[in-house]
């Protein structure tokens, strides 16, 4: 098997690689990069409060109007009132961190040697979470809900959403991977 | 002295004493991989695979699952956290079920 067939796997006890090709590092770069714009379209540019800002109140208290930003960023309580309450306090906690997740990715991504990318825990984490992100983002476009997976693989190859389905699927094959690399090490 | 029977009394004294427990729902998703899920219970609140896996299939199975029960302050930051990893996770009152 070739290191382009397996995904990521673990080097020594805190270390995971993964051989990417040219076009799939191109791919995850541009992927992230596109998580990391969507999120920062929720920033408050008009926020006049700058100590607010701070401590990072927005005016954010209604749920994203984007089904996407509304997955990435969902409600925490059923009742209106309470979740909006939260969202005003922790949203943009919430997507500064998923923000950093996607940046550590790409930063990852930027950095590797000979299309090796080298990553320890902690960006394993921010990968899995990026990654999961991203696999929201693609789920909602193909509105996996309703559509099952055989569904899905019976796009034809001229339909725009067979190709976000094959890179939907790579992305979940490539977490999957990485999942069973950091867990077998937990053992 | 007004007289309040037995179940206001102890509903009131659980509220005076912050002693009303909430929990922490995480709901299924049809895009998440059930090993993500696992993993993210095993991370966020110290299960062994064991357990996460059948709190999984449970969220799973039966479309969520109640992940951590405390204070309203702790299940804030505990539903926080889980959002922070792309699950979706409410929280309310345990007696509210």
């Amino acid at each position: 098997m070739s290191d382009l067939q397996k995904g990521f796997y673990p080097h020594g006890d805190n270390t995971f690689l993964a051989n990417f090709s040219e076009s799939e590092r191109e791919v995850l770069i541009n992927l992230s990069e596109q998580i990391i714009e969507l999120l920062a379209e929720r920033i408050d540019h008009h926020s006049n409060d700058p100590l607010a800002a701070m401590v990072g109140i927005t005016s954010h208290d209604t749920p994203p109007e984007d089904e996407v930003l509304l997955r990435l960023l969902p409600n925490a309580y059923s009742d209106q009132v309470d979740a909006s309450e939260f969202r005003r306090y922790t949203e943009s906690t919430l997507r500064q961190k998923k923000q950093a997740h996607a940046m550590a990715m790409r930063t990852s991504l930027k950095s590797a040697t000979d299309g090796i990318v080298e990553i320890d825990r902690n960006g394993a984490n921010d990968w899995l979470g990026a990654i999961n992100d991203i696999r929201l983002a693609l789920g909602v476009r193909l509105n996996v809900e309703e559509n099952t997976p055989e569904e899905l693989q019976l796009l034809k190859s001229g339909d725009p959403m067979h190709g976000v389905y094959a890179v939907y699927s790579w992305l979940g094959w490539l977490q999957e991977s990485l999942l069973e690399a950091v867990m077998n090490g937990r053992q | 002295m007004v007289k309040v029977n037995e179940k206001l009394e102890e509903e009131l004294q659980a509220i005076f004493s912050g002693e009303v427990p909430w929990i922490t729902i995480v709901w299924d998703d049809p895009v998440n991989l059930m090993t993500y899920v696992t993993y993210v219970l095993m991370e966020l609140f110290g299960f062994n695979k064991e357990k996460a896996t059948e709190i999984m299939m449970k969220i799973h199975t039966e479309g969520k699952a109640v992940v951590s029960t405390g204070s309203r302050e702790e299940m804030e930051r505990d539903v926080a956290r889980v959002h922070e990893f792309g699950l979706w996770a409410t929280l309310q009152r345990g007696d509210q079920q």
